[in-house]
């Protein structure tokens, strides 16, 4: 470990391409040390290639520009050899399908001690005590006979919970999260969650939560992003976003969740959804890319790019909701 | 024979002679999606028209020996490519074994063709136990090799062109009825089959109208490379002097009568092999290409 | 595992069983009088029927079939109609022509096929990689004899570095042996790997667009090393059983480079048997070979088991 990091993450004007699309266009945000962000956005707004791009894991043919941070270096300027020495140990990602997510063939033990082995200098033994050890953390069942146990021997909940420990087994200074729920059965999300947000606290390591679950945010992040095609258009406190949204889309990303700070789910809730869809990344609007989604668009959305202001609550938008009409609809 | 669920069954890659598939390669391909569907094409076509005009039109007689013409060089008026060591016409003799593999190998892939529909369907619209035995028959089959096969048939029914075709045909009948299978099953399991049934449309009916159709390009994918590999496996046992026999010629044989006097005139071990190599290689990316442009999810899904 | 390997023993036996059957019917059942054909044609009847007797020929065919798998189950393959020699013995001084030259002829093709796969896998859209799979996609083209040929035209006949054909025995001269067996293993391991080639490569692209490759990358391994040790394990799996299923080929292939190069081979023999008539020597020879394909299937298949847990422990 180096000395103090007042930053998990900077990133400054990240862009993820291939050849023919650009898909994360510029993203600039700070992630304090022990932080916790919430990234949210639809399918396709560039959430997961954002956190890949950081974690240096681009499919073949996805370039990223930009600066990112991290523990005094450039992550995007380090070669694949110098990055493979940080993930696992600074940084760290939980993917979405835990089942697919782990080697078929390895024995569930292997696969979490090795990664204690690879990056810390202890023997055998001592990195499976560890596991056994991270295993009981987790929550798991008999962590002795798991060691020896195959992925596809145990439960989903189970699996995301052996990804965990493996993301978090060297304590590192950053953990990302990409939807790690969603391939989970609804009745062992929470528990998965409860398990990851007590860990992540114990050991002060930031989170960037990537979900689509606005509510998962609410209870375990501190600030959110907002991501619409490839750009941040909203970002502030999670209390403050939620209660007043200043950007047209997270009011209506709000509207359209069915439950709040929650609430259960009645019969009797109305739900909003916001017209139109997602545009496709190789024929994106000019200008602001919401605006023919956008019930306030003018002449200066469909023209101009909103700049993403600065300060602690940030807004990319020609005509920010104004609090006091978010109040009444909220 | 013990009854097992299909889920018992490993996963088994493409049989022999089947390339491997290539899914998430195929997009990324430098070349143009179809240039092996074009190439391929080309060179069959050219294969087809030389064993057509054969038929009608021959430079000389193949068969005759002239003694005086023996060993003529390549570049010979007359003799383009030379002549062999009893002074017959190479073209010739190349144009009548395009005739002979064309026959062997599509004859072979036809009869496997309906044999491995006929059983492939059976397996998979029957019940469990007609699955069962067929795909385990199929299994069974496939581990006999081939050549060995070819041998024996050879041996019990004398050789020749018929003797090939059949060889061929038990050869390749097992993988044309299990891609078909997996082909026919994926196609039943879907929706419009259910809702066909549902109109009271009976097996038979479901299988011609419905599933047919949608397995022919499979079908036309797996023709196409099984008569590729049953040209390679008939020059190979015209090599071994088992499979036709003159007035046939076979490009197999030239090969074997060549390499006896191999030092004396290497040029004569060139030309057969090199037809082959182009026949094959015309017929393995015509079928790689048509996989391209037919069904790629049902070509997927059947290997 | 037990029960997983028992029925893949069931499977063993009874495809064992059934290609018996087959081979006898189709070598026995189509044969017509197999000792006249033996004897030629100015054979007397008497001299026919005596042989027929000695050889159980004139017994009916079920019980031919019977006394012949009892025969081969203890050890028994019969005798040669011509010399009298038995088929094992026979049979096991060709085996240590046969062996070598298959073994190290799927050998040659696994290591020229498993770099080379993996390499044109990682290199899939750059011109080496299309390089690669236009080679081995012409490779396959080839006949295996044709290569043989053209092997010893070029180092044979032009260069004369090693024979053209013929076998020098292990017992005379082991390099001698190894030289005569050089060209006939570079033919066939050639032909094997541009066949291997293109499993390999599509193994080793579907392993690598696996989440767990990434989640190795995740934890700390380079893209060069997840591969090696993550996505290799993995994609040996599909690879067991195409070398399973290419023990056929491998076979057949030996057959034909035996006769390109003149060795003194097992398929060689059935060769020669097959043009003599010999039908119990060919009868035995072939389900010795088939005995073997399928065992090889069997291992395979057990070898799965113990490389895939998935296989192993649901089943």
């Amino acid at each position: 470990m180096t000395g103090t990091q007042l930053n998990a993450l900077e990133v400054k004007n990240l862009v993820v391409h291939n050849t023919a699309l650009t898909a994360v266009r510029g993203l600039d945000f700070t992630l304090p040390a022990g932080g916790r962000m919430g990234l949210v956005g639809e399918s396709g707004s560039g959430k997961t290639l954002t956190a890949l791009a950081l974690m240096g894991l681009l499919p073949m043919g996805w370039q990223a520009n930009g600066t990112v941070h991290h523990d005094g270096v450039d992550l995007i300027a380090q070669s694949d050899r110098a990055l493979s020495s940080r993930r696992g140990r600074t940084i760290s990602m939980v993917f979405q399908d835990p089942l697919s997510s782990l080697d078929p063939v390895r024995r569930i033990g292997v696969q979490v001690s090795s990664v204690i082995r690879r990056h810390t200098n202890v023997g055998k033994r001592e990195a499976e005590s560890q596991t056994i050890e991270l295993f009981r953390q987790m929550s798991l069942p008999r962590p002795e006979q798991l060691m020896r146990a195959y992925p596809h021997e145990i439960s989903g909940g189970q699996r995301q919970r052996i990804m965990i420990a493996m993301a978090l087994a060297c304590y590192p200074q950053l953990i990302i999260a990409d939807e790690p729920t969603t391939a989970l059965d609804v009745t062992v999300q929470k528990q998965v969650l409860r398990i990851l947000n007590a860990a992540v606290k114990d050991r002060g390591c930031a989170l960037m939560m990537i979900t689509h679950d606005l509510p998962i945010i609410a209870a375990m992040c501190d600030t959110v992003a907002v991501m619409y095609a490839g750009r941040i258009v909203e970002m502030g406190p999670v209390a403050e976003v939620f209660r007043n949204p200043r950007h047209h889309y997270t009011k209506g990303l709000l509207d359209s969740q069915p439950t709040m700070d929650n609430i259960a789910l009645d019969g009797s809730s109305r739900l909003a959804s916001i017209p139109g869809m997602v545009p496709p990344l190789h024929s994106l609007p000019a200008g602001c890319a919401f605006h023919p989604r956008c019930a306030a668009a003018t002449e200066a959305c469909m023209t101009r790019v909103p700049p993403l202001d600065d300060g602690s609550r940030r807004t990319a938008c020609w005509h920010p909701i104004e609090a006091s009409v978010a109040m009444v609809t909220a | 024979m013990m009854t097992m669920s299909k889920s018992s069954r490993i996963p088994v890659p493409a049989p022999p002679g089947v390339p491997a598939p290539t899914t998430a390669s195929k997009k990324r391909r430098r070349l143009p999606r179809n240039a092996s569907l074009i190439i391929g094409l080309v060179l069959t076509t050219i294969f087809l028209a030389v064993a057509l005009v054969s038929i009608f039109y021959l430079p000389s007689n193949p068969n005759i020996p002239v003694i005086r013409n023996r060993l003529l060089p390549a570049g010979t008026p007359g003799h383009w490519l030379g002549t062999d060591v009893l002074g017959r016409d190479i073209i010739a003799q190349l144009m009548v074994g395009a005739r002979t593999s064309i026959l062997v190998g599509a004859g072979g892939a036809t009869f496997s063709l309906i044999l491995g529909t006929i059983a492939g369907l059976a397996a998979a619209a029957s019940g469990k136990m007609t699955d069962e035995a067929i795909s385990r028959g199929a299994d069974i089959m496939l581990s006999i090799p081939g050549m060995v096969t070819a041998l024996v048939l050879a041996a019990t029914m004398g050789s020749g062109a018929l003797t090939t075709i059949l060889a061929l045909t038990a050869f390749f009948t097992p993988s044309f009825t299990r891609v078909i299978r997996s082909a026919a099953i994926g196609v039943l399991n879907e929706d419009f089959i259910t809702a066909a049934k549902l109109y009271g449309r009976g097996k038979i009916f479901v299988l011609a109208r419905h599933v047919l159709p949608n397995i022919a390009g499979v079908m036309i994918v797996q023709f196409t490379l099984y008569f590729a590999a049953g040209i390679l496996t008939e020059a190979g046992l015209s090599y071994l002097g088992v499979g036709v026999h003159r007035p046939s010629i076979s490009w197999g044989m030239m090969l074997n009568e060549a390499q006896q006097q191999v030092g004396v005139s290497s040029p004569l071990a060139i030309w057969p092999g090199l037809a082959i190599v182009l026949m094959v290689l015309g017929l393995n990316l015509l079928g790689d290409g048509l996989r391209d442009v037919l069904d790629p999810k049902l070509a997927r899904r059947a290997s | 595992m037990a029960i997983y390997a028992l029925r893949k023993l069931a499977f063993f036996l009874g495809a064992v069983f059934i290609a018996s059957v087959a081979i006898f019917l189709l070598i026995r059942g189509a044969g017509g009088n197999v000792a006249a054909v033996v004897l030629g044609k100015s054979a007397t009847p008497e001299a026919i029927n005596a042989l027929a007797h000695a050889y159980g020929l004139d017994r009916p065919l079920p019980v031919q079939y019977f006394e012949w798998v009892r025969g081969m189950l203890s050890g028994d393959l019969g005798r040669s109609f011509r010399t009298n020699e038995s088929v094992a013995d026979l049979v096991t001084a060709r085996l240590s022509v046969s062996i070598p030259l298959a073994l190290s002829g799927l050998i040659l093709g696994l290591i020229i096929a498993i770099p080379v796969g993996t390499y044109a896998a990682r290199n899939v859209g750059t011109p080496s990689g299309a390089l690669l799979a236009l080679v081995s996609q012409i490779g396959v083209a080839v006949p295996v004899f044709w290569a043989g040929i053209l092997l010893s035209l070029l180092f044979g006949v032009r260069l004369g570095w090693l024979p053209t054909g013929g076998w020098t025995d292990w017992s005379d001269s082991v390099w001698g042996a190894i030289r005569s067996l050089v060209l006939p293993v570079l033919s066939l391991g050639l032909i094997m790997a541009a066949v291997l080639i293109r499993y390999v490569r599509s193994a080793v692209l579907d392993v690598m667009n696996q989440d767990y490759l990434r989640t190795a990358r995740a934890a700390g391994m380079t893209r060069t090393e997840a591969l090696l040790k993550v996505g290799l394990r993995n994609a040996s799996l599909p690879l067991v059983t195409i070398v399973g299923l290419q023990i056929a080929e491998l076979i057949g292939g030996t057959v034909i480079i035996e006769t390109v190069f003149s060795l003194p081979g097992l398929s060689r023999m059935i060769l020669a048997n097959v043009a003599a008539r010999e039908v119990i020597v060919v009868q035995s020879t072939v389900m010795l070979i088939i005995i073997f394909v399928i065992g090889v299937n069997l291992i395979v298949d057990l070898l799965y088991g113990i490389l895939d847990p998935r296989v192993r422990s649901t089943r």
